[in-house]
């Protein structure tokens, strides 16, 4: 038995303790999957903690012959879906970074320059994540972020193999095009030591 | 500008050979869709897993204590109105009857005798006529109406089992 097994068959007993391990192990996929959802770090972080509770709630429902990964994944896709049909249009504020506060580039860094593009492309790419389909939208996150199959991403979503492989075309090809709409808006930042005469 | 076969292999991941590559690039350099698209699949391969702030575990052990907590003090209340109104309806029935009680116990023990023994005569005159109503029933109702309650009972047990199925809450893909 590995050890993620033991501790959730010590949950489905009732130690708290071993819970505890699988929320530190699976809170950055699952609150990875809830950002890239709903695009805002308060409600993301709102959003994993409820999926866990959902979990540890269900956990003597949970079937060990699937992986723990795509059940918690499952439902916390699902809880974000719900949760942006309850809120039909939520407004990502660019003003805020992933974190949650608002990222400066990296003076540290090598090329400040390089992270300010950087910084711009994952909000151009967030904010182009917002404009898919809610389940399109889990998906894509699971495909890319978690490395799911598109059998898992069937199974997560409650969706056939052929509908996934359907819907991620759509949602790439619709991705593809906001990106050709939205473009890069790199506002080169003058070096400390620069002159706008040069 | 024709996309294909270049569209599809962006599309399906699909690992290129060196002729393969060169064309997909010449066809990049001209086609701005496409280049989008493998620029998106790029974006979308770099761009970091978030992390959430430093805590998470330890916020959520906070919040499961206080649903245990509201949870705990649901299920008191809820069983403690529960035993409440059933004490005050058993007060309200039982009340008159201990009363005659109290004031004729001889004539209130006949009265329940009686009523014991009526009720019991009252049953078996109805079992009876339940028997003979099922011995000749089916000889005068037609087969066809039969059918029809038997379809509506079936109707009406799937629709039973539907509603509970629909109000008794389980999250969605638990």
């Amino acid at each position: 038995m590995t050890e993620e097994m033991a501790w959730i068959v010590q949950a489905q007993q009732g130690d708290d303790d071993s819970f505890t391990n699988l929320v530190e192990t699976y809170q950055k996929p699952v609150y990875n999957l809830c950002y890239r959802m709903l695009g805002e770090p308060e409600a993301a972080d709102d959003a994993a903690q409820e999926t866990f509770l959902k979990a540890y709630q269900n956990l003597t429902r949970y079937d060990r012959e699937r992986s723990f990964a795509t059940w918690l994944l499952s439902i916390a896709a699902h809880h974000c879906i719900d949760r942006l049909r309850r809120k039909r249009f939520i407004s990502f504020s660019i003003d805020k970074d992933e974190e949650g506060q608002t990222e400066l580039p990296d003076r540290s860094a090598p090329d400040p320059e390089t992270e300010t593009v950087k910084k711009q492309t994952r909000e151009r790419l967030q904010d182009c994540l917002q404009s898919l389909e809610p389940i399109d939208r889990a998906a894509v996150v699971m495909r890319y972020w978690q490395d799911c199959s598109e059998i898992e991403i069937a199974q997560a979503l409650k969706l056939t193999v052929p509908a996934v492989k359907s819907r991620l075309h759509r949602a790439r090809r619709a991705l593809a095009d906001l990106w050709e709409e939205k473009p890069a808006q790199v506002h080169r930042e003058r070096k400390p030591y620069g002159s706008p005469a040069f | 500008m024709d996309h294909r076969p270049f569209e599809d292999w962006l599309l399906e991941d699909k690992a290129l050979t060196a002729d393969e590559k060169r064309l997909l690039n010449t066809h990049l350099r001209d086609c701005p869709s496409c280049t989008s698209l493998a620029e998106v699949d790029l974006a979308l391969k770099s761009v970091r897993v978030v992390e959430p702030a430093a805590g998470f575990a330890e916020r959520f052990r906070v919040r499961l204590e206080a649903r245990k907590r509201i949870l705990r003090q649901r299920n008191f209340w809820g069983f403690f109105v529960l035993v409440a109104c059933a004490l005050n309806l058993l007060a309200l029935v039982a009340w008159p009857l201990i009363e005659h009680l109290v004031h004729a116990p001889v004539d209130a023990l006949t009265a329940w005798l009686s009523s014991i023994l009526s009720f019991w005569a009252s049953l078996q005159a109805l079992l009876h006529a339940g028997e003979v109503l099922f011995k000749v029933m089916p000889s005068f109702v037609p087969a066809y109406i039969w059918m029809m309650v038997l379809f509506a009972a079936g109707g009406w047990s799937l629709l039973w089992i539907f509603s509970l199925m629909k109000f008794t809450k389980f999250p969605r893909g638990v």
